[in-house]
This record gives structure tokens, sequence and C-alpha cells, in this order.
């Protein structure tokens, strides 16, 4: 193999590999801003510069292609005041907005100015203006006067969206992005531009001053918008989900989401949740206990023969939630009328990352155990059994079956008794006899079977009443580690919410389930004890980005 | 007749005392205050009526509005008892205590003290004796560390301050050659002062005196950066107020005996020359005896005030190694005067 | 600063120590007549000089608006988590303005970290020293209590640009 020194170490690299590529993998860092792993190599920021040996001039550490025996040296005097000097051109036009600008404390220049700058300009002139606030698209703002002019978003737009929307105008220091005429920055992943941006320049609409970065805490989780799963960071602060940003999965999203996925699939968990227990009485759907939603029910569901009872899981709901439900239906009440819908919009995928598979679990709803035994009713099945009838009651996971279609609503309707599990009220619990308040996937312990048969981890970022933060080990922010419970923020937007599985299991124990689990990670273990597909794994396996499991041809995966 | 008569004498006597004696008492704790603002540049109570002139009763009520707290562990009894043994004998003192000649009113000849006892003084010191009991029953009942310590203190600084005031009253016994107080003061007619005449013991006398009442420098049994508040820091109520008007009393005392005993009693120098009547000259000698006690009460606040606490080797050393023997020699100063000029 | 004197190096009259008595008495004596400092509070009140640490204001502008930004580096930098800051956008020309600008005079130690970090010179130390609430509620004050007019803390911006 052949090998190039940095600063001092021996590496080895494979040919083709470019030297800031080889020092990144070797965890030295290089200085960058247009260069991006995923965009092609465009070498205009020049913040790369390094010195090699038996070369006349400095060169870009982005575009020199390692070879034998190259000596390079990150940190010279040479490449640090080369790094000074580019800072402070850089540093010329751009504007002292940080306590305005968003993307102060993760933005590049802000970290670079700290790291590799003089900290004084010698510039007495007056800066150059430009226009602050240019919507260039439906979610995404630019800011003329802090673009560096990196063309990430150029390239962005170009080589991963596919759709040529961005360009450079004009020159000199007057050089701007602009959307070509006529064109809008729309495409389904324009956001991912405000990521890649290193600077201030572009911002999302939808966040744009709602929080400091470090005000919030984030947490590792997977979004739940389609069957990708592609894997997120979840920012909270005073426990209120504020943005979803996408995070290095090279299996999954390698760095991309889109725009759909990380604005429409956290806001439910701020509002119009379902605020503890509800029993509908006299008609009304009212308020009520833990402990006389659970009575109630068992008292229904014992009231029916098995027959009479059918079982909806959910591919919106995680692993655990399925195969607990699973385990009520099938092994304590012996219901063989289980399954779940799916939310599949064929033709709806691109290519990139959308899949036609609108629920994030279908799969792993699948593996946990909802499928209708032998001789039992499939969703559509169930659905024509209440039609006509047969199936007078009906337990429903985190589903809003009602609005799928009229059709289904009218069905519902008919029904003599209906448990919903639910996050938020909606449609289906509109019809509910009884409403057992749901986490939402980023209040809860739990995994998720993307289309490709990949295990993922789903973490809670907001603490209901039954996950305290500190307690369930969960991240923290500034102030969540440095207040005290008696704080506003401590207090405040905690929702009345437990874990599916963890519902179904008090259920399940006053008619004779006989399991006593405390934490998910101890479902999970119980479902990798007698569920081939999960053999062996448990959290820790799976770890931050997921794992493949082997899926058999029965469950058959859709993109 | 003359019985009831002498009886209803008595008693308004004993009622114009005390209700003096409290009302001097609760004015002192004000002018302590006061005094103390002044030394440190500040203004003092002035809140409550005319420059705070109300200040004392407004404590007294405050007082007596707070929740009298035992500890569990107190003797119950004993507590309880302790502040009212030092106050008894604090008042019980005055008896003795001369604050003016004779006087005829309404033909009959009233001696302005309560009791003129022949042995005055000595009754004196056995009553300030006593009172080291309420002191260390405070101490030892609270069942507290810190009270405990308060009262092993106090009581081993007065026993060793008592023997000091002891010969240096000596001295003034031998020039009197009497224990009545009245006798006491007509022998220190004109500027015939114990003070002027045997500075030794009035220094001696003066110094046990702070001893005695647990004042600055010598408050050692309450000192509050060590002990909290020394004997009485498990006190509360109506009955911390009787420790702190005991305090005040002991130095109205105080002061009444080193008045009697040193500065010529309710004696004005040579009053009776003046040719005044009898009556403006037995106001004028009272008067010159509150004015007396006053300047000396003056004194112990302006000492208090100015003087650190001595640390608890160098009282004993103090009263051991420097009071005692000065005290000796001021008996045997007075002793040789009396040889040479055979007073 | 002389040489700690040791018992053996006093002199006689040291050693006596009533001169040294007297000395004292003498001393506390004179300042019983020295002018007084008392500052009778309710009726006189201390005015503080610019230096001074009071309550933290927002600095309201002629126009009425604050100079705020909402960049959120006083309830970063703040050392009790007392200050509350959410932004929002405005049309004005300096973009994000404090929606809600809230500071706990219960947490709050008034260290000035938030009048020494901020960039616009829009959270400054006041001279109000009289806080009084009668709940915890009270105790956090927003917006309404905490704009002051530009110029009742003239002198303390004054004070910062000299000094700061």
């Amino acid at each position: 193999m052949p090998k190039i020194t940095i600063n001092g170490q021996e590496l080895e690299f494979k040919a083709g590999q470019t030297v800031i590529e080889v020092a990144r993998q070797n965890g030295i860092s290089v200085p960058h801003f247009c260069w991006h792993p995923a965009l092609s190599v465009s070498g205009n920021c020049r913040m790369c510069l390094v010195e090699i040996e038996k070369m006349p001039k400095l060169a870009i550490a982005c575009s020199t292609l390692a070879s034998d025996g190259m000596v390079v040296h990150v940190d010279s005097e040479k490449a640090v005041s080369a790094r000074n000097a580019v800072m402070e051109f850089l540093l010329i036009n751009h504007p002292l907005d940080c306590p305005v600008c968003d993307q102060a404390g993760e933005c590049k220049l802000q970290d670079y100015a700290y790291r590799y700058s003089s900290g004084e300009s010698r510039f007495e002139e007056e800066k150059q203006h430009n226009k602050k606030r240019v919507e260039l698209g439906p979610f995404v703002m630019f800011d003329a006067e802090r673009c560096i002019s990196c063309s990430r978003c150029i390239r962005f737009c170009d080589e991963i969206a596919g759709d040529k929307e961005l360009t450079f105008t004009k020159r000199g220091d007057r050089v701007t992005i602009s959307t070509y005429p006529g064109e809008e920055l729309d495409n389904p992943y324009s956001l991912n531009t405000t990521d890649i941006c290193p600077v201030g320049a572009l911002t999302s609409r939808d966040f744009r001053f709602k929080a400091r970065v470090w005000d919030m805490s984030k947490t590792n989780s997977i979004c739940t918008g389609c069957a990708r799963g592609c894997n997120d960071e979840i920012w909270v602060k005073n426990n209120i989900v504020l943005r979803l940003t996408p995070r290095f999965n090279k299996e999954v999203n390698s760095y991309w989401m889109c725009d759909e996925g990380r604005l429409n699939t956290f806001k439910f968990i701020n509002n119009q949740r379902v605020d503890g227990p509800h029993i509908r009485r006299n008609g009304q759907i009212v308020k009520t206990g833990y402990d006389e939603a659970v009575a109630f029910t068992v008292s229904q569901l014992k009231a029916y023969n098995p027959g009479e009872i059918a079982f909806l899981g959910s591919a919106f709901a995680s692993c655990e939630d399925n195969y607990m439900l699973a385990k009520l239906a099938k092994g304590t009440l012996h219901v063989k009328n289980i399954d779940f819908a799916r939310h599949l919009i064929p033709g709806s995928a691109d290519g990139i990352l959308i899949c036609d598979d609108k629920a994030p679990n279908s799969l792993g709803a699948e593996l946990s155990g909802v499928k209708p035994a032998p001789e039992g009713l499939n969703f559509e099945g169930i659905l024509e059994g209440i039609n006509s009838g047969k199936i007078k009651v009906l337990y429903c996971l985190e589903d809003d079956i009602a609005a799928m279609s009229p059709e289904y609503e009218n069905t519902l309707s008919k029904l003599d008794f209906l448990v919903v599990h639910a996050t938020n009220h909606n449609a289906t619990t509109v019809l509910a006899d009884v409403i057992f308040p749901a986490a939402a996937f980023a209040e809860k312990n739990g995994t998720m079977v993307n289309f490709q048969g990949r295990l993922q981890r789903l973490k809670p970022a907001v603490a209901t009443i039954d996950m305290d933060r500190s307690l369930e080990g969960m991240e923290m922010s500034r102030l969540d580690k440095f207040g005290t419970d008696f704080d506003k923020w401590a207090k405040k937007n905690r929702v009345d919410a437990r874990a599916s599985w963890k519902m179904l299991q008090t259920v399940g124990s006053l008619m004779g389930l006989k399991m006593k689990h405390q934490i998910s990670e101890e479902v999970f273990a119980d479902m990798a004890s007698c569920i081939e597909a999960f053999h062996g794994l448990d959290y820790d396996v799976i770890g931050e980005s997921g794992i493949k499991i082997k899926v058999n041809n029965t469950a058959k995966a859709t993109k | 007749m003359e019985l009831l008569i002498q009886a209803g004498i008595a008693l308004a006597k004993i009622l114009i005392v005390i209700t003096v004696m409290l009302l001097t008492v609760s004015y002192l704790v004000y002018f302590e205050r006061k005094i103390s603002a002044w030394i440190q540049n500040r203004r003092g109570p002035n809140r409550v009526g005319w420059y705070g002139a109300l200040q004392p009763f407004a404590d007294v009520f405050k007082l007596l509005l707070k929740e009298d707290i035992v500890p569990s562990n107190a003797n119950k009894f004993i507590h309880s008892l302790a502040p009212f043994i030092t106050l008894f004998v604090s008042f019980a003192t005055y008896a003795v205590i001369p604050f003016g000649p004779d006087i005829k009113l309404f033909g009959r000849t009233i001696q302005l003290a309560l009791a003129d006892v022949n042995i005055g003084v000595l009754y004196v010191l056995a009553l300030t004796s006593l009172g080291v009991y309420g002191l260390t029953f405070a101490g030892w009942s609270s069942g507290s560390k810190y009270s405990l310590l308060g009262g092993i203190r106090s009581s081993a600084q007065m026993i060793s301050y008592e023997v000091s005031m002891g010969f240096s009253i000596a001295g003034v016994i031998l020039l009197s050659e009497s224990l009545r107080p009245m006798a006491i003061v007509e022998s220190q007619y004109g500027f015939m002062w114990n003070a002027l005449i045997q500075p030794i013991g009035f220094i001696t006398i003066v110094v046990s005196a702070f001893a005695e009442t647990n004042r600055l420098p010598f408050d050692l049994p309450e000192a509050e950066p060590e002990l909290v508040g020394g004997y009485h820091t498990e006190y509360s109520s109506m009955k911390f107020a009787g420790f702190f008007l005991a305090e005040y009393a002991n130095m109205i005392i105080a002061s009444a005996m080193i008045v009697t005993l040193y500065l010529g009693g309710w004696q004005f120098p040579y009053i009776d020359k003046f040719g005044l009547s009898m009556g403006l000259t037995a106001g004028i000698q009272v008067l010159s005896f509150l004015l007396k006690m006053a300047l000396v009460l003056f004194f112990f606040i302006w000492v208090r005030w100015s003087i650190p606490r001595f640390r608890y080797d160098q009282l004993m050393n103090l009263g051991w190694k420097v009071m005692f023997p000065l005290s000796l020699l001021n008996l045997i100063w007075v002793a040789a005067l009396i040889m040479i000029f055979n007073i | 600063m002389p040489e700690k004197k040791r018992e053996k190096d006093l002199t006689i009259a040291e050693k006596l120590y009533i001169p040294e008595i007297v000395k004292g008495l003498g001393l506390t004596l004179k300042s019983m007549f020295r002018p007084k400092f008392t500052m009778e509070y309710p009726e006189v009140k201390f005015i503080p000089p610019a230096s001074y640490r009071g309550r933290p204001v927002l600095v309201q502008e002629e126009s009425g608006t604050e100079r705020c930004v909402a960049c959120g580096l006083c309830s970063r930098v703040c050392p009790s988590l007392a200050i509350e800051v959410q932004a929002s956008e405005t049309s004005l020309e300096k973009e994000r303005y404090p929606v809600k600008f809230e500071i706990n005079m219960l947490r709050c130690i008034f260290c000035g970290f938030c009048e020494e970090v901020c960039p616009e010179e829009a959270i400054v130390m006041s001279k109000d020293y009289e806080l009084v609430f009668r709940d915890r509620s009270e105790a956090i004050y927003g917006k309404d209590k905490l704009m002051v007019p530009i110029r009742q803390v003239e002198d303390r911006i004054e004070f910062l640009r000299n000094f700061k």
C-alpha cells in the first residue's frame, strides 16, 4: 500500500484519495469550508492549504491527490500563516452578525475564526452590504452578506438533489448566490443546504430564531417519516422538539434527510397530545385515571369471545410495542385476528431517500409478530368482519385508521368497543371508547426496522411524566443539567403518556400475560430470545447506526 | 397603727424602687444601644417613639410574644427556675442600697433605703454569690454543650473575682468600721471618698464588678463567637428576657455598690456648708447619688464598646495573679493609713 | 509596618495595661462625637454611583423598541440561569427581537455578566436595588418590567464605555 506522511505520521491510503480524505480518515483535522465528503471538489475556499514538501507553493488538501512518499505539513508555519490570511480575507466582508445569526454555535467560520484567525482585521473600509433576507425557497432563507461563496449548496442541488436551482451571479466581492430565473430552491431536499452551509447564509425558515444551538439537547434517533428511517438528531429545548437534523449513516441516508421528514415528523409531539388516559362515559370522552381505564378495558375484553376481537398493530409503533401487542393478542387472549395497516403510496419513491412506504416500521411490526395467525383475519378481513358484525371489539395501536379513508371511519364507528393507543387526538380517537396516551417516537426507547431490514434505535429526547430526563439517562441541555426541579423549564411541557408496550403489559397483566418488564431493553431481550431475526441482538449491539438483520422471505421489503 | 404606717412606707418605698429599677433597666438597654451606636458613628434606635425612646417597650412586647422554647433534653424544672433565681437575686440586692440621707416627711424620719441592715455589705456579697447558681443552673439544665461551657465559665469566673472583690470591700470596711451601707456612706464625708484614699482598691473593685456582672471584657460565659450565647443559648422569649434584665439589673447594683463603697454614696461634698434647706439638701444628695450611678453605668457601657474580650486563661491569670494580690496590697495600704493617721 | 511587639518587648506602661485602656477609651469617646454615617433609608434614599450593579434592565430606545436582539448571550453567560430569552423575527433592521425576555430576580445574583457580554449594550445594570415580591411568580420580571428608557441608564452606559 502506498504511504503518505502527514504531520510526521506515516499513513497508508488507497490510490485516488485526496490528502484531506487521508488526513480525515486518520483523525487529523484540516480546516475546510467548501470541501464536503459527499460532494465534488470545488477548491475555492483555500482554507485547506497545506505545505507539501518538494512542491513550490502551498497546495489545497482537498484537490491534491495523495501519492506515495508525499510529506505533508498541516500545521507548519507557512500553512498557518496562509490560513490566517485566508481567514482575514473571508472575514473582510463577513458581517459581525453572530448575535443575531442562527448559525452561531455551529458555525465553521466562527469556530475557525477562534482557532485559525489572527484575531484582528486590518480592513478599515466599509464592508460590502447586501440583501439580508432573501427567500430562496419555501423553506430556506438566504443572507447574502454572510455567504462566503463556498458553493456547497450549488453542488448539493446539482449532485445530490439532482435539481439545478442555484448558481453564483456577479463577481469579486459582489458575488452572490441566486436561483436560476423562474426557479425556486424547492427540491424535496432543500433544507440540507442549510446543514452544509458552513456559515449562517442559508437558514431554515422553520427553525429560524427559535433557539440558540447551545440551549438545546440533541439526541441521536431516527426519522419516522418513511420506511427509510434516516438517522437524525432530535433537538430539544424546554422539553419541546424544535428541529431534526440528519446524522451521518453511510448505509441509510449518508448526510442527508428530506424536507418532509425534517419538518413534518415531529410537530405532532408538541401539541394536541392525548394527555392521560381517556374513556367514554355517557357518550363523552373524559379524562380518567390509569387504573380505571385499564379496568374498563379489561372488563370489556373479557366480555367478548376471542373470535369477536381483533387487534391492529402499527407500523408507526416500535417493535417492542408491536411485540407486546402480539403477545397480548395471540398468547394471552388467543385472538387470531391481528394485523396492521400498510401506508403505501406507490410511486412516491424518488430513488434518493424517500420511500413508497410512509410508515417507518412496517417490517418491524411484522417481524415482531403482528400478522394474522392461521385462519385469522388480515387487515382487510378485519375491516370486513367489522362491517359484517363478526368483529365487535378492536384494539388499535398508534395508528390513525379512521383518517386513512372515510370508508374506514364509517367501519370503525360500527364497533361495540374500540381501544386506541394514540399520541394525539385524531379521527380514530374520536370514535374510541378507551384512549391510552402513547409516548411518541421521541419519548421512548425502542427499535424500528427500515425497509432495508436495518434494525435501528429510537431514543427518548422528550421527557414525559413517565420518563424523567435525568433518571432515564436522556440527553440534557445546560438548563436541564444545572437547573432544579422547581424551575419552570423542568416542570413545563411534560405529557402524561406511556410507551405503548408498558400500557399493553399493564392491561395484559390483568388478563394472564406473564411479563414484568421495567424498561424497553428487557422487552427487546425477550424478543431477541424468541424471534429469530433478532437473535443475539441487544441495544448495545444495535448501537448508534443500527444493524442489518436477516429478514425471512415472508416479510417482503417494500421500497 | 404605727406598724401599719411603717409597713405602708416600706411598701411605698419598695414600689418606687422596683418601678424605677425596672424602668432604669429597660432604659439602660436603650442607652447601651444608643451609646454603642454613637461610638460606632451610627444613630442607634430611632424609629419607635421620639429618638427611639419607646424602643425598650417594643422590645419587651416582642419578647413577650415570642414562643417559649424548652429543649427536649433539658431538665425542664431547673431550666425554668434558673432565670427566676437570677432575677430574684438581682432585685433582692437592692434592698440595702441607700440612695439618700434620712429625710423628714410629715413629721417622720424616713430612711432613703429599703432596709438599713447593719450587715448590708455582707448581705450584698451573699446574694451576689447566689447569682452564680442561676447561670450555672441555666447552663447545666439546657442540655447543650455551649450552655454547659458557659455555665462552668461563669461559675469559675465569679468565684475567682469574688475573692478580690471581697478584699477590696474589706479595705472600705476597715476605714468605715461598719458593715452598714449607711455608715459607709457617711464615713466618706467631703472628699474623703474611698476612691481617692485607696485607688488600688477602687481599680480592683471596678474590675471585679465587670467580671461579676459578666460584662465585656469579661463576658466569657456568653462569648458569642465560641459559645453561641453561652448559658442562655437555649433560652427564648421571657425566660431569655429574664437573663437579659438580670444582667442589666446586676450592672445597676454593681454601679450602686461602687458608688456607695468608693464614690461617697449619696454624699455631695460639703453640701451642708452651703446653708440650703433640709429638703433641697436631701434632693441634691439623691440626685448626686443618681448622677454618680449614671456615670458609672456609662463607664460600664463605654468599656464594653472599647475593649475586646479576654481569653479565658488571661481572665483567670488576671483574677488570681493580679487582682487578688492587688486587693491584698490595698488592704495593707489601708491598714498602714490607719496605723499612721489614726483615722 | 512596625514590627509586631511581643510580650517581652512591651514597656512597663504597656504592661500595666491601664494606660492603654485609657487610650482606647479616649478613642471611643472621641468617636462618639464624630458625624454619623447612618443614612435613614426609607426617608433618605441612597443614590448609587454609575458603577453600582442594581437589577438588570433592558434599554429602550427613543423609538420605544428594545435594543435587544435576543442573541441569548446573557442567558448563556448567566451563572445562575436567571435569564430566559425567546427570540422572534421582526421586520426592523435588526431582524430579531426578544418576544419573551424574563429574568428571575430570585435567581439573579447581580454579577453583571449579562451586561458585560451583551454585544448591543442592550442589558445594563440599573441603580434599582429595591426589589420586593410577595410571591415567587412575581419575582419573574418580564419585558414590561425590564424595559427602561435609555435616558435613565445613560450614566451606566457611559461608565461601561469608559471602564468595560
